[in-house]
């Protein structure tokens, strides 16, 4: 029998400091056999273990069409955040991963996509867009609304200026308030959600971010005539086991680490509000 | 399996003292009026008359356990870089928990839906579960706030037990329910007890008559949705709550747990312990953010849990147990079974309600 | 005292107050249980006798943000007192209803005395007897053998603070001196004694922290060392030594604050007396600063302030 408390060991290859208080770590797994043959798919998480401090969740924000390296982003706000964030290129950590459900690509085929994230919450769309910009016929419109507090919170810049550059991407960025230097949208993201007002027409929106962005983003995509099916977020919470037994992470019935995290907001509804 | 033993009550020391040469047998022991399962002796204070203030969950599901245990040294080559060695800490001896109360034997079924018959089993629990065999003892008598026979049980289930033992005059009737209940009564001490079934029987049933039923309504307890998500009723049924975790931690049924990581200077391990829905700790989150922030949040989706999600999942079956801990040891003495009376559904039949209220 | 003056006053108080705390009748016939009463119609469900045994003040704190009235007994009033002198309430919200007391009962006890059996019904004379009735037999006990120790040797059977006091005043009968007499025993014991004990009874501890909910004086609330992981100070095991670190901080801390209302004790599930550390320390507290909590408002706890010279502590006299 599988032990599923077991990780595997990786070593930290690359840090990249996305923003003061967030790093992205790229990390391979030391038996060479086990990253050839490793598989998963967008909006899978993994539990990454700070031996002798803890495990903690993060979104695989890399795409399964890119397998040199897995890559979670970590802001530093907790105890094992805290000491992932100590860490140096090179140190060893452990990776228990893929848990949990994943984005349906396969249904949003010929659709136009509309990611709408905020601060760190463009980790999980982020897997998505790469593996949609890497399958890039599969997919008609694709529409990032991404903000953040100011602009040097937004992260994953290189992709942004990637993605700005692109025709076939239209990306619009919002930071709250004015900020020196800065010369594009300002403004929370579910007000620039509204002032873009995207068709609901043969779309398919996909946000995440903190739970108080995902609750005003949802109650206006549905302003827009967007259906509960259309709506698509991916949930965090305290997880420990991650493999659906110790408690914490349910929602009614649903435990976001396994059934989750990705849900529809037609899902979202059968369950209790406990959010 | 119907070949039942008979233990003669002056053998029984002498039956446990056999079996503790196999195996490792946890018997219930009363010590300054506390009952708990604790590792048989041969002058062990067996305590039988009342159950144990705390389930048997203890031998199967530890309050603590270590699941990993990780060594680090320096890389030779690199004097500035950790090397991690994980190893599995899995070593499960031969166990019997003697006079297990069928409620506490049930218990360990309802764990075994989701921690062995799953897609993803948990090696640590079903490496005890299936080394342990459990002697389950038919409730004598009743205690205060038990109600098994409204959670569709009896102080004589035998789901749970490998075997089910009952009290009779001069001894006890033993009747294997499993294969491996079988093998434990293949002993000297164990003669034939078809003679004392009727008597065994009747005692059964004598105690089944006195189980109280707390709802108003026949049958297995069905809870109104709309009730149910009503907030203001949790909050004047759980003003008396202390938020602790007695409930949880007497429960046999309740198995949700925390890992942790504690470090010494050259290892560390990796620790699974119980934890409680109850504690505002539990679904905390870094950022600050709880999504269950207080104790009415708690104690709402504790009886959700039982009464909802885990039948929607498994078949309808509940996860309580029936026991009454939860009640009777509460410091405040709130009450589930009273909760879940008046959270019943009056209007409705009998049917399987999904936690949106939708039929199952 | 009849329990129709009590509901009257409730009913007075309920227009004042957003909710009265009181007691109602529990699952069985033994137990009564906190009743939250915000309309009047609850008032009727309104119980007051020896079954009465919950510390209904420590709800205080968690409603600071209503008007709330609560029924106490002489010890349960001392919370009060200490809540006001570390300022842990706002005495203009609260209407306190005090009801002299001659005693309550001990669960642990009475079960004790009736040999475990189902009880089946339980009556309380005014003489002091309790009158059980088992399946097995009825039998007549004194109040003080199964009352809590705190009974035993209650210096405050009347509430010191109060703003309606319901029945007469009763005046305590029991010697000063017999208040610590029990611990003072026990100190005799040899420090190995002492030490196979506490190893006994705490190796039945779950931390199910039923002992620190239920205690009015645990001001920490969710930062507790036993749970807390930044800083961390105690691990997840649940070996004897987190189980006495636990408990002794639990007891430093109530250090010259615990009001001796018995409900870690009484709250524990396992049966640990761990009251009785508690009371050992408010012994050492009286003794070097001859302070007893929770009995005038105007007190300030001694490890509150901070005095060069303390008049008892001639090992710490500077010069």
């Amino acid at each position: 029998m599988k032990n599923p408390y077991l990780p595997e060991l990786a070593t930290i290859t690359k840090i990249i400091e996305e923003t003061p208080n967030i790093k992205s770590f790229q990390v391979v797994f030391n038996d060479h056999e086990k990253m050839k043959t490793f598989k998963f798919e967008p909006g899978q998480v993994g539990q990454l273990s700070v031996f002798g401090v803890g495990e903690s969740t993060f979104v695989i924000n890399s795409p399964p069409t890119r397998m040199e390296y897995l890559q979670f982003s970590v802001m530093k706000v907790g105890e094992v955040t805290t000491a992932l964030h100590e860490l140096h290129e090179g140190d060893q950590i452990g990776v228990r991963a893929p848990l949990g459900n994943w984005f349906p690509y396969e249904e949003m085929k010929g659709k136009n996509i509309l990611f709408i994230g905020g601060g760190i919450g463009l980790a999980p769309l982020r897997t998505l867009i790469l593996f949609m910009l890497d399958n890039r016929k599969d997919y008609e419109d694709i529409t990032i609304i991404y903000g953040a507090r100011t602009p040097p919170d937004l992260c994953y810049k290189d992709d942004l200026k990637e993605w700005e550059s692109r025709p076939d991407v239209n990306l619009i960025l919002t930071v709250d308030n004015e900020y020196p230097g800065w010369d594009k949208r300002t403004g929370f993201v579910p007000t620039v959600l509204n002032e873009v007002a995207p068709k609901p027409d043969n779309t398919i929106a996909i946000t995440c971010g903190p739970p108080i962005m995902i609750k005003f983003v949802l109650q206006n995509l549905v302003k827009l005539n967007f259906k509960d099916d259309q709506i698509i977020t991916t949930l965090e919470k305290r997880m420990k086991c991650g493999i659906g037994i110790c408690g914490r992470c349910n929602i009614g019935s649903k435990y976001v680490c396994k059934d989750g995290p990705v849900f529809s907001l037609a899902q979202l509804k059968d369950l209790p509000p406990d959010l | 399996m119907t070949e039942l033993g008979f233990l003669k009550k002056e053998n029984l020391v002498e039956f446990l003292k056999e079996l503790a040469t196999k195996s490792v047998v946890y018997v219930p022991v009363a010590d300054d009026d506390v009952v708990a399962f604790k590792l048989f002796q041969e002058n062990s204070t067996i305590c039988l008359d009342r159950p144990a203030n705390i389930p048997p969950k203890t031998v199967i599901f530890p309050q603590y356990e270590t699941l990993l245990t990780f060594t680090f040294s320096k890389k030779e080559e690199q004097p500035d870089k950790i090397d991690v060695k994980i190893q599995e800490k899995m070593d499960f001896k031969d166990t019997v928990i003697f006079a297990a109360r069928p409620c506490d034997a049930k218990g360990f079924t309802v764990y075994d839906r989701v921690y062995k018959d799953s897609d993803i089993p948990d090696p640590y629990y079903v490496g005890r579960r299936e080394k342990t065999v459990i002697i389950g003892f038919s409730c004598p008598n009743v205690s205060p706030g038990c109600f098994c026979t409204a959670v569709g049980s009896t102080p004589s289930d035998k789901e749970g037990s490998d075997i089910l033992m009952t009290e009779v005059s001069g001894g006890f009737v033993l009747e294997p329910v499993t294969e491996k209940g079988k093998a434990v009564i293949q002993s000297k001490f164990i003669e034939d007890g078809s003679k004392y079934l009727e008597e065994a029987q009747k005692k059964q049933e004598d105690v089944k008559n006195k189980v109280k039923n707390p709802f108003k309504k026949a049958g297995k307890p069905q809870i109104s949705q709309e009730k149910f998500n009503d907030d203001s009723f949790w909050e004047l049924a759980l003003s008396k709550c202390l938020s602790c975790g007695a409930c949880t931690f007497l429960c046999p049924t309740c198995y949700c747990f925390n890992i942790t990581d504690e470090n010494k200077i050259w290892e560390a391990e990796r620790l699974r312990s119980w934890d409680a829905c109850m504690f505002p700790h539990f679904t905390l989150e870094a950022s600050g953010h709880n999504p269950r922030p207080t104790k009415f949040h708690r104690f709402k989706n504790r009886v959700g849990h039982k009464f909802l999600y885990y039948p929607e999942k498994y078949n309808g079956v509940l996860a309580c147990c029936g026991c009454g801990r939860c009640i009777r040891y509460c410091p405040v003495s709130v009450d589930i079974s009273k909760v879940v009376d008046e959270l019943s559904d009056t209007n409705s039949e009998n049917k399987t309600l999904t936690s949106n209220g939708g039929e199952a | 005292m009849s329990v129709d003056k009590l509901k009257d006053a409730v009913k007075q108080i309920l227009n004042e107050v957003d909710i009265v705390i009181g007691y109602t009748e529990g699952f069985d016939k033994v137990h009564a249980t906190p009743l939250f009463i915000n309309t009047q119609d609850k008032v009727d469900q309104l119980i007051w006798d020896q079954r009465c045994v919950h510390n209904l003040a420590s709800y205080l704190p968690s409603l600071k943000r209503k008007k709330v009235g609560v029924i106490v007994k002489g010890c349960d009033s001392r919370t009060i007192v200490q809540y006001i002198q570390e300022g842990l309430i706002n005495r203009e919200n609260v209407k306190i209803i005090g009801l002299p007391c001659s005693g309550v009962i001990s669960l642990k006890k009475l079960l004790k005395a009736v040999d475990f059996a189902n009880i089946d019904d339980i009556t309380f004379e005014d003489n002091g007897n309790v009158n059980v009735k088992t399946e097995k037999e009825t039998k007549t006990l004194s109040l003080m053998d199964i009352a809590p120790d705190k009974c035993k040797t209650c210096q405050y059977p009347t509430p010191l603070i109060y703003d309606i006091l319901i029945g007469d005043p009763i005046k305590s009968d029991k010697p000063k001196e017999s208040v610590y007499e029990d611990i003072i025993e026990f100190d005799k014991k040899s420090l190995e004694e002492k030490l196979a004990y506490w190893q006994k009874v705490f190796d039945r501890c779950i931390r199910c922290y039923a002992c620190r909910n239920a205690c009015p004086m645990c001001v920490c609330q969710d930062s507790c060392i036993a749970e807390s992981r930044e800083p961390h100070w105690i691990s997840q095991r649940a070996t004897l030594t987190e189980k006495f670190m636990f408990h002794l901080i639990h007891t430093v801390h109530l250090a010259g604050r615990c009001v001796e209302c018995g409900e870690c004790e009484r709250a524990c599930p396992m049966g640990i007396p761990v009251n009785t550390l508690k009371r050992k320390i408010n012994l050492e507290m009286k003794e070097l600063f001859d302070y007893v909590p929770g009995v005038n408002p105007d007190d300030k706890p001694p490890m509150y302030t901070f005095n060069v010279d303390e008049l008892k502590i001639k090992e710490h006299k500077i010069g």
